[in-house]
């Protein structure tokens, strides 16, 4: 099947150790892919660019959700733009899940697909990381209202209504709290589907710390308790 | 104890005050007249400290620098709300001029340039 009206978008900051092979793995499956990069200071916007990604740039570094909101902004006004995928930069997530969750948007079952690493066995994932999402989950209520399990999974999947509407303010991690916020405040039909992450040695020491897991608590609390 | 009251009706104030109405000119000047309050309130205790402790014992505070102290905790956390949010909506502007930076220096890899100048379009 053709995914030339689907878009991923890849928030980059700092990944040229891996963003090649990443990019170049998924553009045999993906054939649009716009790399954003998020004010690196090493070589991955001329990496991006020449893996064959589209490259937009921001002059400054923002932070994640800021590159992704500028990166759908990209893709929804390029043509024939109908589904857009949130896919991490540092090859934790895998082509096949991104297909599966197209392949689901396609038959209309939803209009955004999130990620999931809590289905089936999870003793992949380090402890800590498994009681700090579980935490999130447990004390977002709106999580536990949409049945969401995993709401900080960087894969996510959507379709042009979503991408129409996707407006994220938060720059930095909070950012999927608000996309959970989002669902609720426009009634998106949202579903998970499992994937798979691959906790190499190099995304462990990149991704998100146990401290981070703070910020991200924190930012979200205050989220639910005024919004503004 | 009455400044307990005070205190607290204070604090939620300020907080209601801002969460709400942050960023029109109303909020804007309510600092103002909070700070020009705060600033007579201040000389006054200077030069008349003993009827601010007068006062300090009606609303159920030991000494007129107590009360003070007080105030100042609060005008602290004002100050600090309102810091917070400004610096939010600021980074909130910062992120729409980069991004419209970004947009507009946006690049296209090679192969898809070449092949759109061709066919005048990029899918299949």
């Amino acid at each position: 099947m053709s995914y030339s009206d689907t878009w991923l978008v890849v928030p980059v900051y700092n990944e040229a150790e891996v963003l090649g092979e990443v990019v170049s793995e998924a553009l045999q499956t993906f054939p649009n892919i716009v790399c954003v990069d998020d004010g690196s200071r090493d070589d991955s916007a001329r990496i991006a660019l020449n893996s064959g990604a589209h490259l937009v740039r921001h002059p400054v570094n923002l932070g994640q959700g800021a590159a992704l909101q500028t990166g759908v902004e990209y893709a929804r006004s390029r043509p024939g733009a109908n589904y857009f995928v949130t896919f991490d930069s540092d090859g934790q997530h895998q082509v096949a899940d991104v297909e599966r969750m197209i392949d689901k948007l396609r038959a209309d079952e939803a209009d955004i697909i999130v990620g999931t690493r809590f289905h089936g066995d999870t003793s992949h994932i380090p402890w800590t990381k498994r009681l700090l999402l579980r935490t999130i989950v447990a004390l977002s209520p709106q999580l536990r209202t949409l049945q969401l399990s995993d709401a900080h999974n960087g894969l996510r999947a959507f379709n042009r209504t979503v991408g129409e509407q996707f407006t994220i303010t938060h720059n930095g991690m909070g950012h999927a709290s608000e996309i959970i916020a989002m669902v609720r405040r426009y009634g998106w039909r949202v579903t998970e589907s499992p994937v798979t992450i691959a906790y190499t040695e190099y995304s462990m020491a990149k991704g998100q710390s146990l401290l981070n897991g703070v910020n991200i608590l924190f930012e979200s609390l205050l989220r639910t308790s005024f919004r503004r | 104890m009455l400044i307990q009251y005070i205190l607290i009706l204070g604090v939620v104030l300020l907080l209601v005050l801002f969460l709400r109405h942050h960023g029109t000119s109303r909020t804007a000047a309510w600092v103002k007249v909070g700070f020009v309050l705060f600033v007579v309130f201040s000389v006054f205790a200077v030069l008349r400290p003993d009827t601010v402790s007068v006062l300090a014992q009606f609303l159920g505070v030991g000494r007129g620098t107590d009360l003070l102290i007080y105030v100042i905790a609060v005008g602290f956390a004002f100050t600090s709300i309102n810091t917070y949010l400004r610096f939010k909506e600021l980074e909130g502007r910062y992120a729409q001029l980069a991004r419209a930076i970004a947009l507009r220096d946006s690049r296209v890899p090679e192969h898809t340039a070449a092949a759109g100048r061709e066919c005048g379009s990029d899918d299949g």
